[in-house]
């Protein structure tokens, strides 16, 4: 203890040492957050036209010499405007900070450890800050949360069930056989984004029974477990050229999340409450069914008219999903502390119904993150996080057994009778073998995930003066989680009983352990020198290890109605296990003259054990340079355009090879109690290499009217070579497909961002923001001969990877039987308008979104065709002459005629993502009825998805059969219907 | 500028820790055995699992086979209310060369001949202590496993062709017609057939309770003979049939028709239910017998307990069926490979030429066991191929041969279609995926 006192103290000397001796020119002073009052720590202050800068301390505090009066401080942190001081002596300037209103000023992370403030960035590195994400309506997913709220990105859901299911793309698609998902870093710790099937779906189902191997059970993506309350902002590198330094991970794209951390002072607590119902979007409506076409149709003339005798003609589809699910969100969060320790602590409750009786998503999330300075140069910080979730998804998408509701509702007319008696007894199904309404009502598919992420970073200032310092950090994070899934098809229902032909009831239990470990060490060093130039150089190297165990029993013949896996006739056990381990290290240099030319090069070298070589090298460099034209000397100041900076980068980055595809497995079976193996669909490759994109991004971005408009323009063009394809082999050499690196595809894009402040008055302001992008890709090469992926093959309208044409294709017969590009996924552009208003003590903000273009395969009307249930059946709006019903052309001239023309639909939506409408009590009339112990009271209404305009003919243009990964987005099989919300918010400080 | 010691020795130490700790090692395969660990070398207990593998292997892609053949040879349909193209593509005859019913009975038989040559492979690189006769043994069981997989495939694809020689992935034989791949699977069965005579009198391995009966290398080469006559038939080589037939598991009697080779199905663990039992009357997924199979019979014929009176006709885009295919009780009922029943009709068939009297003794035989009167017509070949075809339509319903028969006799075009868009096609395509 004593030798301890001796070293600060020392130490303590050494870093005030030179302060002591140039006290008569020194100015120091509190930095302090604008809004509520607490200490802004890490912010910068720089001399205005020197190099010569200071960092504050945790408590805000800095101290900066000055050496000749009259000088200007610039003031700067991350997630705030910079702000100018005129200082004329030596003294105390106490300094408050705003939040960043426009995010020209906020600084952005860039390195694995360091930040950049945004107008010396060389990408467009998209933020999403906490009033953007949640503050309009709460979101249903962090990763829905993100749709529409910035370029270049394509956010889409993967159906409406609860608990989401998101898939999200950066700039094209990156990967085809491989990640396409961005890599989500929160808080440094890297989280796991799987999407984990659970068995004893597809026992029922049979969804991979057929020609296609997905099970097609649409599985929850874990990102659904992160609480968007605790997010403090969100950047998003959308490419190599940005994420260069995640190598191997980074090709997809990162989303960065920060979470919100404690101010020392008062403490804080938060506390608000949203009310609110979801009902589905859009329902397709009946077929204008009479007793003559319920007899031409089926037959059933006389039960039709039986039925609307007895008042039993029924909806069906509003019968399943014309539910109203209840929303019930809770958040109680506190932030506090000492100078020394700070702490943010977090408690969110949601509860959310579907549209589906006994679907529903229940999750709650508590965060703990504190802070602690050790001394002066020593902080840790803790970020930890546990959440469990409960999702109860139901039975939807494609069946090959007419079991899932979707599938059993294409069959189902208004005259059949499917209510259960008083008893609970169900009737079966006349024209089906599941009835629907016992599926619903009977069936289990529920996920129950326990997880906790916790990450530590330790800061430490090795050494510092005037003009350079050296900075240690190191990181550790964990997330781990177990996902325990159960699956129960009771053998009461209608498809489970054997005179049925039945399993007599399946029971499964899916139990997943997920571990992700990772941690870096950077050393960091700042160097600013006389001549106005100043050098940041950092290097590390990072350790990644991922580790995932998925054990599968599936019961059948069950017991009595018994549900334990062992209470069963039979049982299949399946296991798959995911080990890998990544290490990488990293050199970047930045050199800033003057904040007029900043330029960064830096290099990664990356390697995997899922690589052939375990201890091969990858190597990912990059170079970008950021042009500030109005720092130079020649700018006009009073010009009315107030800002210019052109920007140019470049960068590499890969996607390592899928786990497992260098080796060729045996697949184990049995027959007649003999244990057997067979041969894989997939032959492994052991010289598998990783992907590489290569993506230059060009830019410029600029400020008019003092900034009151600002634009931000880039266009990219990124490669991506060695493609990791899982190919088409010749399955006469019995294999269906081989990993191969065998091809290039290309994404080109544009994305154009306008920020305007439009009104800033006293008691009126309105910002406004307009976005538009789009992307076009291209398979430039392939290796390998052009192949089918993702959809049911060429009479129903497939993707296609083919040299030459888009990587997104769509493609089927035509009306001559010929083989054509019907479609494109890829929409011809995406446009987004956000707006703010402030009027007195009422805001009001909304989010448009328009995709424009872009097809799905959609074969749900398909299916209520062959059902004869089909709204449309009897338009005539598919024949493009006018002659044939749309059921029967669908049917007769579409997939009988090998025809996959009317499956390809045009999937444009505009929708009002997001509104919101508040009023905020006003302190004086909160001080009258509470005193000082409550504050900050807002209440207000909000909704999502409130209108949804499109032609695309079912639930919703955003759906995908598949789930996210890789390129089969947008085929649809009678999907989880997806929904709008309405919600009620109260909330207040006390 | 000075730096303070006791960080400078972290730094050193974190630098050192992260130089040194950088050595990955190496991945490996978790969830499951290597293929290269049968082909390099395979050992005695690996030698069962790899068979089984096999046998397992060979039920995969079954009901699709035989509802595509089923179909085209118009015994029976498949309405299923999630998949449309068997009511579709596969009734109409516009098959697309790139979906499943096109590539999953070609993918499914050349993954099990795979499985085969994989253990070919690992044979030949053994150091394991099996005997020369093991050895002989094991071959005969696989080439004859083989030759019955490639028949198959052949059957489907008729002159479109198939590979023989697949045995290197990256360097496939070429395409064999219809005659050139009956020819090569005759060789290869003769090969077996000598390899099972020299293979000693035990198999060092199990087979399934599918195979009771040919569990013995002698035993099991009266499996390859059958099959071998099958072949020959389809070649036409009448003589070379009876002579087969003569050595194979042949028995002139109504009791042993259906003895045989089948595959077998449970509902434990990994192993397979029977693809091809539908409970009766059923909506969504029905086998309904066409119209003609009962419309067509002799009254009194008791193979019509093949097919059961459904409570309602189940239709679909206009297709109807009133019978549900009620070949199998259960979802864990053995299918058949071959049974006796088949080989009597090859004898009956192989003998219409040379021994009209002898052909009818073997018609009266399956017809006796059908619960009918002898055959009466006359003894013509046009007319006892016309009985043979007849007995052969009822006695093998639903196992995959009207098809083919109806084929190999120039009958296609007799067999009815329902609708104005329907067609027999003469043969699957081959898919696209080969070049």
């Amino acid at each position: 203890m004593k030798h301890n006192l001796i070293k600060r103290s020392v130490f303590l000397i050494f870093i005030t040492m030179p302060f002591v001796l140039l006290a008569q020119s020194v100015v120091k002073g509190t930095i302090e957050d604008a809004s509520y009052g607490g200490p802004v720590a890490g912010a910068n202050v720089i001399i205005k036209g020197t190099t010569v800068g200071a960092i504050s301390d945790f408590d805000g505090n800095y101290e900066i010499t000055v050496d000749s009066f009259p000088a200007t401080l610039i003031f700067s942190s991350l997630g705030y405007g910079t702000k100018e001081v005129q200082v004329t002596s030596a003294g105390t300037i106490n300094v408050s900070l705003a939040e960043a209103a426009t995010g020209l000023d906020e600084i952005v992370v860039s390195g694995l450890a360091t930040s950049i403030k945004r107008t010396n960035l060389a990408n467009a590195v998209a933020t999403v800050s906490a009033t953007e994400l949640a503050g309009t309506t709460p979101p249903k997913t962090l990763d829905g949360a993100l749709a529409g709220k910035f370029t270049g990105a394509i956010v889409s859901a993967n159906s409406g069930a609860p608990g989401g299911g998101m898939s999200i793309k950066f700039r094209g698609v990156t990967s085809i056989n491989g990640n396409s998902q961005p890599l989500y870093i929160i808080d440094g710790v890297y989280l796991d984004n799987s999407s984990i099937s659970s068995g004893g779906l597809n026992a029922v189902s049979q969804a991979s029974g057929g020609g296609n191997a997905s099970s097609q059970d649409n599985a929850t993506n874990r990102i659904a477990d992160i609480n968007p309350d605790d997010i403090q902002t969100i950047e998003i590198l959308k490419g190599a050229s940005a994420a260069a330094i995640y190598g191997s991970r980074g090709a997809a794209g990162v989303v960065i999340i920060t979470t919100k951390k404690g101010k020392s002072g008062k403490t804080k607590v938060n506390f608000s409450q949203g009310f609110g119902f979801n009902e589905a979007i859009r329902l397709q409506g009946q077929r204008d069914w009479t007793a003559a076409l319920a007899e031409s149709q089926y037959g059933e003339g006389a039960l039709y008219t039986a039925a609307e005798a007895a008042g039993t003609l029924r909806d069906y589809e509003k019968e399943i999903f014309g539910e109203k699910g209840l929303i019930s969100n809770t958040s109680i969060s506190a932030s506090g502390g000492s100078d020394k320790t700070t702490f943010f602590t977090g408690f969110s409750r949601n509860d959310e119904d579907g549209i589906v009786k006994n679907t529903g998503y229940k999750k709650s999330s508590f965060r703990l993150n504190v802070d602690h300075r050790f001394t002066e140069n020593v902080k840790l910080a803790l970020n930890t996080n546990y959440i469990t979730s409960n999702a109860d998804r139901g039975f939807f998408n494609n069946d090959n057994t007419g079991t899932t509701l979707g599938v059993a509702l294409t069959a189902t007319r208004p005259w059949d009778f499917l209510l259960p008696d008083a008893n609970g007894n169900y009737p079966d199904h006349p024209n089906n073998s599941s009835n629907p309404l016992q599926t619903r009502d009977l069936m289990k598919n529920n996920e129950r995930v326990n997880r906790f992420i916790v990450g530590g970073s330790l800061d430490i200032n090795v050494y510092r003066n005037e003009n350079s310092s050296l900075k240690l950090v190191s990181k550790a994070g964990i997330d781990t989680y177990t996902l325990a899934a159960t699956v129960i098809f009771p053998k009461e229902l209608q498809f489970q009983r054997p005179d049925q032909g039945g399993l007599n009831g399946v029971s499964a239990v899916s139990t997943t352990t997920n571990k992700n470990a990772n941690y870096s060490t950077f050393l960091v060093h700042d160097w600013n020198l006389e001549n106005d130039l100043s050098f940041n150089t950092q290097l590390g190297a990072t350790n990644e290890q991922f580790s995932r165990n998925t054990v599968r029993v599936v019961a059948t013949d069950l017991i009595a109605s018994e549900t334990n896996v062992d209470q069963g006739a039979n049982q299949t056990v399946t296991q798959d296990r995911l080990e890998q381990e990544d290490f990488g290290f990293f050199v970047q240099e930045s050199i800033n003259y003057q904040d007029k030319l900043i330029g960064t090069i830096g290099l990664r070298g990356d390697k995997s054990t899922n690589n052939g070589d375990v201890n091969k090298l990858f190597y990912y460099p990059k170079a970008s340079l950021a042009v500030n034209l109005n720092n130079f000397d020649f700018w006009n100041e009073d010009s009315f355009l107030s800002r210019l900076k052109l920007r140019a980068a470049y960068g590499e980055a890969g996607t390592f090879a899928v786990f497992g595809s260098l080796y060729t497995i045996y697949a184990s079976t049995l027959i007649d109690s003999n244990v057997g193996i067979a041969v894989p669909l997939t032959r492994g490759n052991p010289n598998i290499l990783p992907e590489r994109q290569k993506e230059l991004e060009l830019g410029f971005d600029l400020g008019l009217i003092e900034n009151r408009l600002s634009l931000e323009f880039t266009m990219y063009k990124k490669n991506v070579d060695d493609l990791l394809l899982l190919a088409n082999t010749q399955p006469s050499s019995g294999f269906s497909t081989k990993w191969e690196n065998a091809g290039e595809l290309e994404n080109k894009g544009i994305e154009i961002a306008l920020n305007a402040s439009i009104v800033q008055n006293d008691d009126f302001d309105w910002n406004a923001g307009l976005n538009w992008w789009k992307n076009k890709s291209e398979m430039v090469r392939m290796d390998v001969p052009a192949y089918n992926t993702g959809g049911f093959g060429t009479s129903l309208g497939t993707f296609r990877i083919e040299e030459g044409k888009s990587v997104t294709q769509i493609v089927g017969n035509n009306v001559d039987g010929d083989l054509v590009q019907l479609g494109n996924a890829e929409p011809d552009f995406q446009m987004s308008l956000s707006n703010n208003l402030n009027y007195k003590d009422f805001s009001l903000s909304f989010l448009w979104h328009w995709k424009k273009g872009g097809d799905n395969v959609n074969l749900t009307k398909l299916l209520s065709d062959f059902g004869g249930t089909s709204a449309d059946y009897d338009d005539f709006t598919v024949d493009p002459n006018g002659q044939i019903k749309n059921g029967d052309y669908r049917i007769n001239n579409g997939i009988f005629a090998g025809n996959a023309t009317p499956f390809v639909e045009d999937a444009s939506y505009l929708r009002l993502r997001e509104i919101g409408l508040y009023y905020s009590v006003p302190s004086s009339t909160l001080n009258q009825w509470f005193g000082e112990a409550i504050s900050n009271v807002k209440i207000g209404f909000s909704g999502n998805n409130l209108i949804n305009i499109f032609d695309y003919n079912s639930y919703d243009p955003e759906v995908s059969n598949f789930g996210g990964n890789g390129l089969s987005t947008g085929v649809e099989v009678t999907p989880f219907p997806s929904s709008k919300r309405y919600m009620f918010h109260l909330s207040a400080q006390f | 500028m000075k730096i303070l010691k006791q960080y400078s020795i972290i730094v050193l130490f974190v630098t050192a820790l992260v130089v040194t700790s950088c050595e990955l090692d190496g991945g490996e395969s978790l969830n499951g055995a290597s293929t290269s660990s049968i082909s390099d070398d395979l050992s005695r207990g690996e030698l069962t699992q790899a068979l089984s593998g096999v046998l397992s292997d060979m039920r995969v892609g079954l009901a699709t086979h035989t509802d595509v053949q089923s179909i085209f040879g118009r015994e029976y349909y498949y309405f299923t209310s999630s998949d449309p193209r068997f009511e579709g593509d596969v009734v109409v005859g516009n098959l697309d060369n790139n979906t499943f019913y096109t590539t999953t009975p070609w993918g499914a038989r050349y993954a099990t001949i795979k499985d085969i040559n994989l253990i070919l492979e690992g044979l030949a690189n053994t150091t394991a202590d099996f005997s020369a006769e093991e050895i002989a043994a094991t071959k005969g069981v696989l080439n004859t496993l083989k030759a019955h997989e490639l028949l198959m495939l052949s059957d489907n694809q008729n002159d479109n062709g198939i590979r023989v020689d697949v045995a290197d992935p990256e360097n496939l034989g070429g395409f064999l017609n219809r005659s050139a791949a009956l020819t090569a699977i005759s060789e290869i069965l003769a090969t077996a057939a000598t390899d099972l005579a020299a293979g000693g009198t035990e198999l060092p391995f199990n087979l399934t309770s599918g195979y009771d009966g040919f569990d013995t290398p002698s035993d099991f080469l009266k499996f390859n003979k059958g099959l071998h006559a099958r072949v020959e038939m389809y070649r036409g080589n009448s003589a070379a049939v009876l002579t087969l037939l003569d050595d194979s598991f042949l028995e002139l009697s109504t009791t042993s028709i259906n003895n045989g080779i089948y595959h077998t199905f449970s509902l434990s663990g990994a192993d397979l239910s029977n693809p091809l039992f539908i409970a009766p009357n059923q909506e969504a997924n029905v086998r309904v017998a066409h119209s003609s199979f009962v419309a067509d019979a002799e009254s009194g014929d008791n193979r019509l307990n093949k097919v059961l009176l459904r409570t309602t006709p189940r239709q679909a885009s206009g297709l109807v069926g009133a019978y549900d295919v009620a070949i199998y009780g259960s979802n864990t009922d053995d299918v058949p490979v071959m049974r006796n029943e088949e080989l009597i009709l090859l004898y009956a068939e192989a003998n219409i030429t040379t021994s009209p009297s002898t052909a009818v003794s073997a018609i009266n035989i399956i017809r006796s066991a059908a619960g009918l009167l002898p055959y009466v017509g006359a003894t013509t070949p046009e007319a006892l191929t016309n009985e043979i075809l007849k007995q052969r339509r009822y006695s093998l319903f639903g196992e995959a041969h009207r098809w083919v028969d109806m084929r190999r006799f120039g009958r296609l075009s007799e067999l009815p279609n329902d609708r104005a868009t329907d067609n027999v096609p003469s043969a699957v395509p081959v898919p696209a995926n080969e070049n």
